[in-house]
């Protein structure tokens, strides 16, 4: 079954749930924003670039390559928009202070940019709150206020427990400032760069090679700059004592019955398809339970919703209905994208055991509703694969390939970690 | 501003047709005008029902529900019925970030939801979710206590199983898979007889 409206999609995997014992059943939500002429304007942007300056970042010309590519970048904002610039090691240094992107300011940041050169240590927290405090100071409720994050190390100076920062950026993007990440090489933590975009309501992007930090700032940038819905939020809401659980990587509020589903900012015609669970009462046989599914964005270019019902049925009517393949590839995929990510920290710890297991334990739940779908074995043959590949020790930078395929999966993203569009 | 019909709001709120029905001719609910299958109720009304559950849930007897609803506002129900409004954020991001790097701890603006735990694509065939069930954390007052020698802290609870408005069955979860079979007997026999009454 199936429910439109022009930007919402929603299918379910199996329409029965059962009346005397509590269900779950999955709902693939697909959301897609708007195209790029349906807006006259396109939101402002108000940027933080934070750069890392640390000593590594001289290797390999990393640090010369971002700070091209970030001249890049703030060539390409308009009048309009504003920006800042920040550097930091140990000390952290505002090069550029957030102001209206002018010709002249323009022209300064690159000028004094052109002086700063890689040394010390890694003070990530502090040039990621100078970066946020020179966004927020001149908060724009109607722009796209954010920061972009590069980093090739460790945070070893101010704050660097993952799960305080992450928090931080949870708050942030509560409060409207929203955070992306981009890691450099293999000397990064992934999982607090990741932790910090997702809870951030930004993107992380991985760069494996110094070579590649333009391309992928550009596309970030090319990102900012073609926003066409804002703070999308997801809303789901059905009977009382529903119980829902997203799959993916966003920020959820539960509420009594359903809660909010926090999806950030969309580019022009970005399709985004993600998984949620949902655990139902009980409830008579014969009755319909209906679940309504409510997008809307800041920018009020997205607006609609549609609503799914499931009946009670009894037991024999339950396990003889009849399923959606293509949701149940989705939600497959999205179990095994999960563990894949989860398998990567399991490994660096040296619990080989337990990688193997938990990826051979999806294998085979899969496996239990699989039959004869081609889609659905490869996923089961590729997780019994990785189970093993996974069981010893593996090079740091695979751990940061599969981190973030499994994360861009997980965001409905391309496999660069580029949003993924409507054709 | 989106209305809805009687089928819609009934699976929307859990409640039947006929008790939806009979609010509107006590008048807790404003009537439709003429009712038919194209029918379609307001937002508002969506709102007033469950004002109403969440009252009856409070075991506030159907007159003081009705005096209640006819006391209030339409934005006064939708604020009541606890619609998933945001939550008022305290303090600026300004503030927020001047205060982390002034070296202090800002107050944070809400509980995070813990992380989504794994759930089984086919859990419902093992009875019990991963997760606890609303009933786990406010068992409603006619629950029946407790057996005795229930571990303190057990992860289970009571479900109730409708036979007719006046018959329950009460089942603690979760249930070993023979027991939840025995269950399913059981409803189903019930269910029989109320057949053949």
């Amino acid at each position: 079954m199936t429910e439109n409206t022009t930007n919402l999609t929603v299918r379910t995997d199996r329409r029965l749930v059962r009346a005397i014992h509590h269900s779950t059943r999955y709902a693939l939500v697909e959301i897609t924003a708007p195209p790029a002429n349906a807006a006259p304007v396109r939101p402002r942007v108000n940027v933080a670039f934070v750069l890392d300056r640390s000593g590594s970042m001289g290797g390999r010309n990393k640090f010369d390559l971002a700070r091209d590519a970030l001249r890049e970048g703030i060539e390409r904002l308009a009048a309009t928009d504003r920006f800042a610039v920040v550097v930091y090691d140990t000390e952290i240094d505002v090069v550029a202070p957030g102001r209206t992107a002018d010709a002249t300011a323009k022209e300064a940041a690159i000028r004094r940019l052109r002086d700063v050169g890689p040394r010390g240590g890694t003070n990530l927290s502090g040039g990621w709150l100078r970066g946020a405090e020179q966004v927020s100071s001149a908060l724009d409720p109607e722009a796209v206020n954010r920061v972009l994050l590069l980093t090739d190390g460790l945070a070893n100076a101010g704050i660097t427990d993952r799960t305080e920062l992450e928090r931080h950026a949870g708050e942030l993007r509560a409060r409207g400032v929203s955070t992306s990440t981009f890691g450099v090489g293999e000397d990064f933590d992934e999982r607090l760069l990741g932790a910090m975009a997702d809870a951030g309501g930004g993107a992380f992007r991985f760069i494996a090679n110094a070579a590649e930090i333009p391309a992928l700032i550009r596309s970030e940038v090319g990102e900012l700059l073609e926003v066409t819905a804002k703070d999308v939020e997801l809303r789901i809401s059905g009977p009382d004592g529903l119980r829902v659980e997203p799959l993916a990587a966003y920020r959820f509020e539960r509420s009594a019955r359903g809660g909010v589903l926090h999806v950030g900012d969309l580019v022009a015609d970005q399709v985004v398809r993600l998984v949620l669970a949902i655990g139902f009462p009980l409830g008579e046989p014969g009755r319909d339970v209906g679940v309504e599914f409510a997008i809307r964005d800041r920018a009020g270019s997205l607006d609609g919703s549609a609503t799914l019902a499931w009946a009670f049925a009894d037991g024999i009517a339950n396990d003889h209905q009849s399923r959606d393949r293509d949701v149940d590839r989705v939600v497959a995929r999205t179990y095994a994208d999960r563990a894949l990510r989860d398998a990567v920290d399991l490994n660096r710890r040296g619990e080989w055991d337990a990688a193997r297991t938990n990826l051979a334990a999806v294998a085979r739940k899969i496996h239990r509703y699989a039959g004869h779908d081609e889609v659905l074995r490869g996923i089961v043959a590729e997780l019994e694969r990785e189970a093993e590949a996974w069981s010893v020790a593996r090079m740091e930078i695979d751990r940061k390939q599969m981190y973030s395929r499994s994360a861009y999966a997980l965001k409905s993203r391309m496999p660069d970690g580029a949003a993924q569009r409507r054709p | 501003m989106p209305d809805y019909s009687l089928s819609e709001l009934s699976a929307l709120t859990g409640l039947p047709v006929r008790t939806i029905r009979y609010y509107v001719a006590e008048g807790l609910i404003p009537s439709p005008g003429k009712e038919g299958p194209s029918t379609r109720y307001p937002d508002t009304t969506l709102a007033r029902l469950r004002l109403i559950l969440r009252l009856r849930d409070a075991h506030q007897p159907l007159a003081a529900i009705r005096a209640r609803l006819e006391s209030l506002g339409d934005d006064e129900v939708i604020a009541l019925a606890g619609t998933d409004t945001e939550q008022p954020r305290p303090g600026s991001a300004l503030d927020y970030v001047r205060s982390l790097l002034a070296g202090e701890t800002p107050a944070a603006s809400e509980e995070r939801a813990p992380p989504p735990s794994y759930v089984e694509p086919d859990a419902d065939i093992l009875a019990a979710p991963s997760y606890p069930l609303p009933s786990e954390i406010e068992p409603p007052a006619s629950m029946p206590p407790p057996r005795p020698g229930a571990a303190l802290g057990e992860r289970s609870h009571w479900d109730r199983v409708v036979i007719t408005p006046d018959i329950e069955l009460h089942v603690r979860r979760p249930l070993s898979r023979p027991a939840n079979r025995m269950v399913d007997r059981l409803v189903a026999f019930a269910r029989q007889l109320k057949e053949e009454e």
